[in-house]
């Protein structure tokens, strides 16, 4: 098997005595589509924190790319070639819509503090237009992203991943609050990115979980409980009795 | 009814082009050198402010701090070590940008009232330390402080330098609307909006708020190099929190988020500091009655209500303009400014 | 130069949504907490400092002509200074704390709390009735303020920054009206007025400025049970750490926000009392007390009650032993020690030593 993008070895982070995440080891190889599945409070987004360098852990390492990258900062780690989205959309409100897929694009490759405009710009932005595209965004170039709909946004939150061309992507429930329609779109989308992509996704929605994903992980009070095919975990006793048992999964 | 508004409202604005390039000549020397220079000074630093809230996010408090080390530095390098002014007004700019880089990189993990305050403490810790040290002067001031020959008297003959300085002032807006569009400007823009995603994207996002507060204070050091010019001394006085506070009335009063109205606002208050003496004692209660009439009514600032009036009336004369219109009925915010 | 160091500064970037910060956390987590390498450096400056000063005071020996008696003087003048300081920055950090306002006009708060007691002092009226009259008119003003402005603009920090500011130019001018531009001192009252013999080497210390530290710890003290023991206590906790939810639960949050500024403010006029006994009133003043409560809230950290009592210690032994101990001829420097120390808690830890992400 090749070297994976991501490994995780015995990684752990406690907020005042509370326990998120609790001595997770977790691959992913190359090309795959994963799934980070569980209940509200399982520490899925608290995973992806410490994967993406937004918070620090408190134990065990953080790989990626084959490289260790336990302490390096959120931003170098984004120039490795990674790019996340957020559970809560976070889009930079006071500036358009190209220009949010622009930064995008320009904060994966550098030349962050230009004072000049050049040919560079013109490809960045020439991706920017085709990422809206790609999310549907093409008629809303030119809107401040404070002016979209809750939909748009998820949407916008999904291009700003897209626009960076990374090598791994963790989307955390990028279908929240999306209507059916919307939610084929993105899954149409999440099924349309070539292989060179590894894909991490955090959802609730099944459907669209478990169309993507070829391989699933199921989290439950910050441990890793169960991992396998969409199939298995289907079948799984410990995964019903987590979802339809004690816990409602919302 | 439009048509002949729009054409006072062009005609306002070519009278008020010509008034600023014809000023030394249109009114007394002593317009040009009391209200004027101070005008474009305030108002430069002002902008300095103006830029780094609007486009950083940052409202500083540092900004007569920094302004304080340039104007410091050119003074006592000119009148007591004999300088040539250029070259001591290089390095006093040079020393201000030097310390807004200190200064940035220590606040700029923080942001809004934090930044405020940590701005606040350094500009202070700054003065007080400018205050002590028997070295700078600044006690009894440092007089005779005059800018190079080739600008001329500031005070007798201030035609030369008020252009000098408009010019500088023009150079520095249109640098700072460009600025804005470079990928720099742009992803400061973005730091400002969500620091976080920001740096999920890539951007070193400490890196580029100091960075932006460093040429922030790059500007505000060359007001204080002119400040110490038009004034010809410098003293405690002249860096202590009141001109800090005054600084950022000018830029609250003219419009926190528009550059222009750095200048607008530095107008306003010159004129309010000017005249509103002759009017009371308590002339300062006055300014600081309109700079929170201006903070709870109009976040925009004069040149933000000004906007809002023209649009108002150009909504109100369009849907006059209408044969069939229903009346005078409350129009629709127009687009636009 | 200006790029993290991924040492400490891990949540501070944003807040990480899902965090659950303790209130008032303990030194010892939080320093932990802070990064291995900030505390050590932290230490590191810290007895250095010390060792110096322990130096000079130590280098002619214990006895009657040493530098110890003087020492001891120095010392107690920090700790009355830092009494004041805490008072001043403790109105400050709790107004803070609740509503994320910051009142750029405590400052003047201090100074008209001052300014009240020395003007009815001096017509004759009882100190002690002039402490309680000038503390509340202090409260009833910071109260009208948050009343009048700030009430509609909740959430907008930065416009109540502003408007504070506003308010406190206004008052400014208005105080230099009402009570001149010359400095004045508050006589304190006859069973404080004197000095009192401290047993050691034959000194005596004014008898106000150890009052000034017993009131200190008497107000952080009733400061501290009512915010951990009271509901109004629990009430304010809430508030800090989650605003909408206490207003759902059905807690006037109106009613919480003007009774804590009213504290805050009574707090700052009370200082300004002392202030004026102990030092002196005059314009800039409350510049200066400002941007000391400032200074001493952002070495503590914002919001915390223990955090401003270190902080008001660090920044009160600072000052004082810097004036006296640095290397003769640069006492005029001193503002750099403080300048460090504020650079090292900023570049340390950024939120303050016990502050948190806000």
């Amino acid at each position: 098997m090749a070297e994976p993008i991501i490994r995780l070895r015995n990684l752990s982070k406690s907020f005042a005595g509370v326990h998120a995440v609790q001595s997770v080891d977790l691959e992913v190889a190359p090309g795959e589509r994963r799934a980070v599945l569980g209940p509200n409070g399982a520490g899925k987004t608290t995973l992806f924190n410490l994967i993406a360098g937004a918070e620090l852990p408190s134990g065990g390492s953080v790989e990626l790319f084959g490289r260790d990258v336990t302490y390096l900062p959120a931003w170098r780690r984004t120039r490795l070639g990674l790019a996340r989205t957020f559970q809560t959309s976070r889009v930079l409100a006071g500036l358009s819509v190209e220009d949010n897929l622009y930064l995008a694009a320009l904060g994966a490759v550098g030349g962050h503090l230009r004072l000049v405009r050049n040919g560079r710009d013109r490809e960045l932005r020439e991706r920017a237009r085709r990422t809206a595209e790609r999310v549907a965004l093409a008629d809303r170039l030119g809107a401040p992203a404070r002016d979209l709909s809750h939909g748009e946004q998820r949407q916008l939150e999904v291009g700003l991943a897209v626009a960076a061309e990374p090598r791994l992507m963790l989307l955390d429930e990028p279908a929240a609050g999306l209507s059916r329609a919307e939610r084929q779109l993105l899954t149409q989308l999440l099924l349309s990115f070539e292989r060179s992509l590894t894909l991490v996704i955090i959802e609730h929605d099944m459907d669209v979980a478990l169309t993507v994903a070829e391989r699933v992980t199921i989290m439950h009070y910050g441990k890793i409980v169960v991992e396998g095919t969409p199939a298995e975990i289907r079948a799984d006793q410990r995964v019903h009795d987590i979802y339809l048992g004690r816990t409602n999964a919302a | 009814m439009i048509g002949s508004y729009l054409l006072a409202r062009r005609a306002v604005l070519v009278a008020a082009a010509i008034a600023v390039a014809l000023l030394p000549v249109l009114f007394s020397t002593y317009v040009t050198s009391a209200i004027a220079l101070p005008t474009l000074w305030v108002g430069l630093c002002a902008a300095s402010l103006t830029f780094l809230a609007s486009y950083g996010g940052m409202v500083s408090l540092a900004q007569t701090g920094l302004f304080g080390v340039a104007g410091l530095l050119t003074a006592t390098l000119s009148v007591e070590a004999g300088l040539d002014p250029w070259l001591a007004a290089l390095i006093g700019v040079l020393a201000a940008t030097g310390v807004g880089l200190l200064f940035g990189a220590l606040a700029s993990s923080s942001t809004g009232t934090y930044f405020l305050m940590i701005t606040l403490a350094l500009a202070e810790i700054s003065y007080y330390l400018f205050s002590a040290v028997p070295a700078f002067g600044l006690h009894e001031g440092i007089n005779g402080v005059f800018p190079p020959r080739v600008l001329g008297d500031p005070v007798l003959h201030p035609t030369t330098i008020y252009y000098f300085i408009l010019a500088l002032c023009a150079a520095v807006y249109l640098f700072l609307r460009y600025l804005v569009r470079t990928p720099f400007g742009i992803a400061l823009q973005g730091v400002r909006d969500d620091p976080l995603r920001m740096t999920a994207l890539g951007y070193n996002v400490r890196m580029h708020r100091t960075i932006a507060f460093a040429i922030g204070a790059a500007i505000a050091g060359v007001a204080g190099v002119l400040s110490a010019w038009t004034n010809t001394r410098i003293s405690a006085d002249s860096i202590s929190l009141n001109v800090t506070i005054s600084v950022l009335e000018a830029a609250v009063i003219g419009g926190l988020f528009r550059l222009e109205g750095a200048w607008v606002g530095a107008f306003a208050l010159t004129i309010l500091s000017i005249y509103g003496p002759a009017f009371s004692d308590r002339y300062a209660t006055g300014i600081g009655a309109i700079f929170l009439a201006i903070v709870l009514l109009s976040p925009g600032g004069l040149v933000g209500l000004a906007a809002a009036v023209d649009g108002r009336l150009r909504g109100l004369l369009a849907s006059r303009a209408v044969p069939d219109a229903m009346g005078p009925s409350p129009s629709p915010p127009a687009a636009g400014g | 130069m200006a790029s993290s160091d991924g040492q400490g500064n891990g949540g501070r970037a944003g807040a990480t949504p899902d965090r659950l910060p303790a209130p008032f956390p303990s030194l010892a987590a939080r320093l932990v907490g802070g990064g291995r390498t900030g505390t050590l450096v932290g230490l590191a400056l810290l007895a250095i400092g010390a060792s110096w000063v322990l130096y000079q005071v130590l280098q002619n020996g214990l006895g009657d002509t040493g530098n110890v008696p003087n020492f001891l003087i120095i010392t107690l003048n920090a700790l009355s200074l830092a009494g004041l300081f805490f008072l001043a920055a403790s109105g400050l950090t709790l107004i803070f704390g609740l509503m994320k306002v910051v009142n750029m006009a405590h400052g003047s708060l201090y100074l008209l709390g001052g300014y009240v007691a020395w003007a009815l002092t001096t017509a004759g009226v009882n100190w002690w009735l002039a402490v309680a009259v000038a503390t509340l008119s202090a409260g009833v003003v910071g109260l009208l303020m948050e009343q009048a402005f700030l009430r509609w603009n909740l959430g907008q920090d930065l416009r109540q920054a502003l408007i504070t500011i506003a308010v406190s130019v206004i008052l400014a001018d208005q105080m230099l009206n009402y009570f001149g531009g010359t400095a004045q001192t508050i006589t304190p009252p006859g069973e404080l007025g004197a000095s009192i013999g401290l047993g050691v080497y034959g000194l005596a210390y004014p008898t106000f400025r150890i009052f000034v530290i017993g009131a200190a710890v008497v107000v952080g003290g009733l400061l501290w049970l009512w915010i951990q023991r009271t509901r109004f206590g629990m009430i304010i906790r809430a508030g800090i750490d989650d605003g909408p939810m206490t207003s759902a639960l059905g807690v006037n949050v109106p009613v919480v926000f003007a009774a804590a500024f009213f504290v805050g403010s009574c707090l700052a006029g009370l200082g300004g009392v002392f202030g004026g006994t102990v030092l002196a009133l005059a314009p800039g003043q409350d510049i200066s007390f400002l941007t000391s409560s400032i200074v001493v809230v952002i070495i503590g950290g914002m919001g915390s009650l223990g955090g401003t009592a270190v902080g008001a210690l660090l920044l009160a032994f600072v000052e004082a032993y810097s004036q006296v101990y640095l290397p003769s001829g640069y006492a005029p420097y001193s503002m750099v020690v403080t300048f460090i120390l504020v650079a090292a808690v900023l570049a340390l830890k950024p939120t303050g030593l016990f502050g948190r992400a806000s």
